[in-house]
């Protein structure tokens, strides 16, 4: 039985009984309005923004309630609100966010995307203004670059809505100090700065790869999965602790393939997630690498929940997996009520508390959960 | 001009001590009279120099407003009625009225019993103080004075609190004091109409949070009691009898029901009392859901929660204590502020070995529910109290966004003035009203219409009248006064002469009026007299007099200017 129809049953009432037993902290807020992106800023603040297409959109710089900051007393903590440090209007969506390392900078894409936007934390008060744009220098319909950042002294600005127009750019003089000089026109769907030389890209239709930006393009690569089903579209992150493979590839049928760095051309395994249905809107598939534990991952972008897994011991093609914990907070604590339920748009762990994952929805809701791990309690 | 001026007292820009000085329309209110329990000396007092300078407060001060009992909204009440002076009526709903001098003589006990202060007011003072309070009733328009009236809206938070609006004329002020957008278990919502206030005053302490859920709070509050309980430990929850008490009864009824739990809950006998007493009181301040459940029973009859006795203070197994609120200054207050020795009488020390979890259920208004009360009420401009401007930069811009509504955050002790257009109605009379239409042409929205009529004020009435009307009224005899003008032009010919030149051109120029010639020479237009006159000294000049009543004042001005221009050569 799919667990989703078994858990439908339940009321919010029951749910808040059961969580009792299933986090150790849970926090849940409401934001002003969606987002799709949650940014860390340092290892107790985070970025907000939103995506609506016809309305102002706020920007949010938030301070993580103090007792999930503090390492002894929380009890004596009674403080469990966000605190809104900055704030600032987009007047267009945000898509992505990204914050340019030990500067106040950020940058933010969306469409159209034909621009990008840099944006400034104000020090004497609590403003985020826009400080200046980079272009784009291409606009096609629906498709917005994704952004990623190489922090240095010169910050770099790497960008791209297709493999054929990936660029850095040089955040101060807006140079361009590296393009891929390809012709492939692959839609890009993930881009993550590994090191100050080497960036990962993930298309939609699954071909993946790592570029050494000092060479002429000849990334490492994994072609993708193949034709498969028509209309399903990928993403990938790279990361993980631990000794197993560190590059994660999510589809959009709920398909999560695993490989390794050392050989991407064979995939270490490859298994079908138990989604109830594919994801309705797979710009927001997520898949993240867990950074204070080994070999776990979460996905989400499919419906209202969360999903972790321990991939420790996958091997193989086609096996069933089960999650090791589902988050599905979003779904009972919905006030709404009405449908469609929410969807999960984004989330993020926590960079130094190991299970604590920060989880947004279409409704507007923000959660802070530190899930219980069921095998270690046996 | 008329203007509204707003100043919150006190020194430096810490939170707490709430006390705002509002002039309205010649009025002057004090909203709130709060202490800062952070300070043990003059600091906890707001300043009421600011006041004192221009003479005494009870001839200055029409009155004073207190939202709700919380300290930092009440705690100065008695020094400043009783020390300072004041002698006029201050506002407050009943359930604040019957808490607030509950709440003063803790606070007074503890200060000058157990910390020896000194320039503290006594028990005395509190009681004479309350004598001064006028309770007033929710959505209930009182009139302070003939002008000055005030009514009270519900604001959850606490039980008994309340949002103020103050109203002079067509000009008010609504104070939100404390309160909360979202009902929670024993208390609704805060709620106003759509009064559309000049100025919309809240407390923005914390406008730049976003609240975690309330479910969460629970949630976290039934954990800890639960694991505590399941190890077979004691629970003990000091908690203020008037307030979350109920709340947390429910919550803990409600769970021990669902997980078929038997360790027993006690509650402060004292307390039940109390609370049992103010709760009967009060019904019509809490929650749909307690009213119906009160009628059903008794407020403190529960399954599984009983009154205590200290013979169990010393029984094994787990155990669950609703105490009371903790005072600053005592045993309590000190463990929840961290301490972990405490020197009790005797100089014995106790070590503390309990774990301490301070959870915090008080609701304010975050950002979003800030925004939801300016949404529902619609004032022309928004102040924002104690929040420093620097940091509330963001949520200005919002609220000035969404609304389009000027939004001020004056910093303590800092005057923020407001222009104001108050409109004052005037009824006119409609033979004045039937005189205008009859001129011919229609009212047009666009073009204004000059009126003459007489402005007649009366008992705080206004009136237009037709001049006649207000001289019969007032029985006043009309005076007319005329004008005469001299216009000289160059001439030789005879007066008659010149008089029948005038009469020929006022006729051909001024064709839309009536232009007479009269027998004795004199030439008419309307009721203006031209006549010719020789002039004494130069016969080559000519002196035209001009003559007109006042009413006729524009065409009199006009008639003198075209003759001034002299006359057309004769053909």
């Amino acid at each position: 039985m799919v667990p989703e129809a078994a858990v439908a049953m339940e009321s919010t009432e029951d749910w808040l009984v059961e969580s009792l037993r299933l986090y150790q902290d849970f926090h849940a807020f409401d934001l002003s309005g969606a987002t799709r992106v949650l940014e860390w800023i340092g290892d107790k603040g985070i970025l907000v923004a939103g995506y609506e297409s016809l309305k102002k959109n706020e920007i949010l710089h938030l301070i993580l309630p103090l007792r999930l900051s503090v390492k002894e007393n929380q009890g004596l903590f009674p403080e469990r609100d966000f605190k809104v440090q900055h704030g600032g209007f987009s007047d267009r969506s945000v898509f992505d966010l990204k914050h340019v390392p030990d500067t106040r900078l950020l940058v933010t894409s969306g469409p159209p995307g034909c621009y990008l936007q840099v944006w400034q934390l104000a020090e004497d008060s609590d403003v985020i203004r826009a400080v200046s744009t980079i272009d784009v220098h291409e606009s096609e319909g629906r498709l917005w670059p994704r952004v990623a950042v190489f922090p240095s002294v010169a910050p770099g600005i790497l960008h791209g809505t297709r493999l054929s127009s990936l660029k850095v750019v040089d955040l101060d003089s807006q140079k361009t100090t590296y393009t891929s000089g390809v012709s492939d026109d692959d839609v890009l769907s993930s881009l993550q700065v590994l090191n100050t030389d080497t960036f990962a890209f993930c298309c939609s239709s699954g071909r993946l790869g790592l570029v050494d930006t000092r060479q002429k393009w000849a990334p490492l690569e994994n072609l993708g999965p193949g034709p498969g089903s028509a209309g399903r579209r990928w993403c990938a992150e790279a990361g993980g602790r631990g000794p197993g493979p560190s590059i994660a590839r999510l589809g959009s049928d709920g398909q999560l393939c695993l490989l390794d760095l050392r050989d991407l051309c064979q995939p270490v395994s490859s298994v079908q997630c138990p989604v109830s249905m594919p994801s309705p809107e797979p710009e927001l598939l997520r898949v993240t690498w867990a950074p204070g534990l080994d070999n776990c991952l979460a996905i989400s972008g499919f419906d209202g929940t969360v999903q972790v897994y321990d991939v420790t011991s996958w091997a193989g093609v086609g096996h069933q997996v089960e999650p090791l914990f589902t988050h599905r907070g979003h779904i009972f604590l919905d006030d709404s009520g009405m449908a469609p339920a929410p969807l999960v748009t984004t989330h993020t762990w926590h960079p130094c508390k190991p299970r604590t994952v920060l989880s947004a929805a279409s409704d507007a809701s923000l959660h802070v959960w530190d899930w219980v791990d069921p095998c270690a309690s046996r | 001009m008329p203007e509204i001026r707003v100043t919150p007292l006190g020194a430096g820009q810490d939170v707490g001590r709430s006390c705002i000085l509002v002039s309205i329309a010649g009025k002057n209110v004090m909203l709130d009279c709060g202490m800062h329990m952070g300070f043990s000396d003059d600091r906890r007092f707001p300043d009421f120099s600011y006041i004192t300078r221009s003479g005494r407060l009870t001839d200055f001060l029409d009155c004073v407003i207190i939202s709700h009992f919380h300290l930092d909204h009440c705690g100065a009440l008695p020094y400043f009625s009783e020390m300072v002076g004041y002698d006029g009526p201050i506002y407050m709903t009943q359930p604040t009225q019957a808490i607030c001098p509950i709440l003063l003589e803790d606070y007074r006990k503890i200060a000058v019993d157990k910390k020896g202060e000194a320039n503290f007011f006594t028990s005395q003072m509190i009681k004479d103080c309350m004598k001064k309070v006028v309770a007033v009733h929710l959505h209930q328009t009182v009139q302070v004075d003939d002008e000055l009236e005030i009514k009270a809206y519900y604001a959850g938070h606490v039980l008994g609190a309340a949002m103020f609006q103050i109203k002079v004329g067509s000009e008010s002020v609504v104070y939100t004091g404390d309160y909360n957008m979202t009902p929670d278990r024993h208390l609704g919502a805060a709620w106003i109409d759509k009064c559309r206030p000049n100025l919309l005053i809240t407390e923005s302490t914390y406008a730049t949070t976003i609240r975690d859920s309330k479910r969460c709070r629970e949630r976290d509050f039934l954990k800890k009691v639960h694991e505590t309980v399941e190890r077979g430990g004691k629970v003990l929850i000091p908690v203020f009898a008037l307030g979350r008490a109920q709340e947390l009864c429910i919550l803990l009824e409600t769970f021990w029901e669902r997980m078929d739990l038997k360790a027993p809950i006690y509650f402060s006998t004292g307390l039940t009392e109390k609370a049992n007493h103010y709760y009967k009181l009060f019904i019509p301040w809490t929650n749909q859901k307690i009213r119906k459940t009160f009628v059903q029973r008794n407020m403190f009859e529960f399954k599984h929660i009983k009154a205590f006795d200290r013979a169990f203070a010393d029984s094994p197994g787990p155990m669950v204590i609703m105490p009371g609120y903790c005072v600053q200054g005592t045993v309590g207050h000190k463990i929840l502020s961290g301490q972990r020795k405490l020197e009790m009488e005797g100089r014995q020390v106790l070590e503390v070995k309990m774990q301490v979890e301070y959870m915090s259920f008080s609701a304010h208004a975050d950002a979003k529910g800030i925004m939801q009360l300016v949404g529902q009420a619609e004032p022309e401009n928004v102040l924002l109290v104690h929040g420093e401007a620097k940091k509330m930069e963001f949520l200005k811009q919002k609220i000035e966004q969404e609304f389009r509504v000027s939004c001020y955050m004056p910093a303590n002790g800092e005057t923020v003035t407001l222009p104001t257009s108050p409109s004052i109605p005037v009824g006119i009379s409609l033979g004045l009203l039937k005189r205008e239409m009859a001129q011919g042409l229609l009212p047009d929205a666009k073009k204004p219409r000059l009126l003459h009529g007489t402005l007649i004020m009366k008992d705080s009435n206004f009136r237009l009248v037709s001049s006649e009307q207000a001289l019969k009224e007032l029985g006043l005899a009309e005076h007319q006064l005329r004008f005469t003008c001299r216009v000289h032009l160059h001439d030789t010919r005879k007066e008659q002469e010149m008089a029948m030149r005038v009469y020929s051109h006022l006729k051909s120029v001024l064709k839309d009026h009536c232009v007479q010639h009269l027998p004795d020479g004199s030439v008419t237009v309307e009721s203006i007299l031209v006549q010719a006159a020789a002039h004494s000294e130069d016969p080559g000049t000519k002196v035209l007099l001009v003559s007109w009543t006042y009413q006729d004042e524009e065409l009199g001005s006009y008639l003198t200017s075209l003759l001034k221009k002299g006359l057309p050569q004769a053909s």
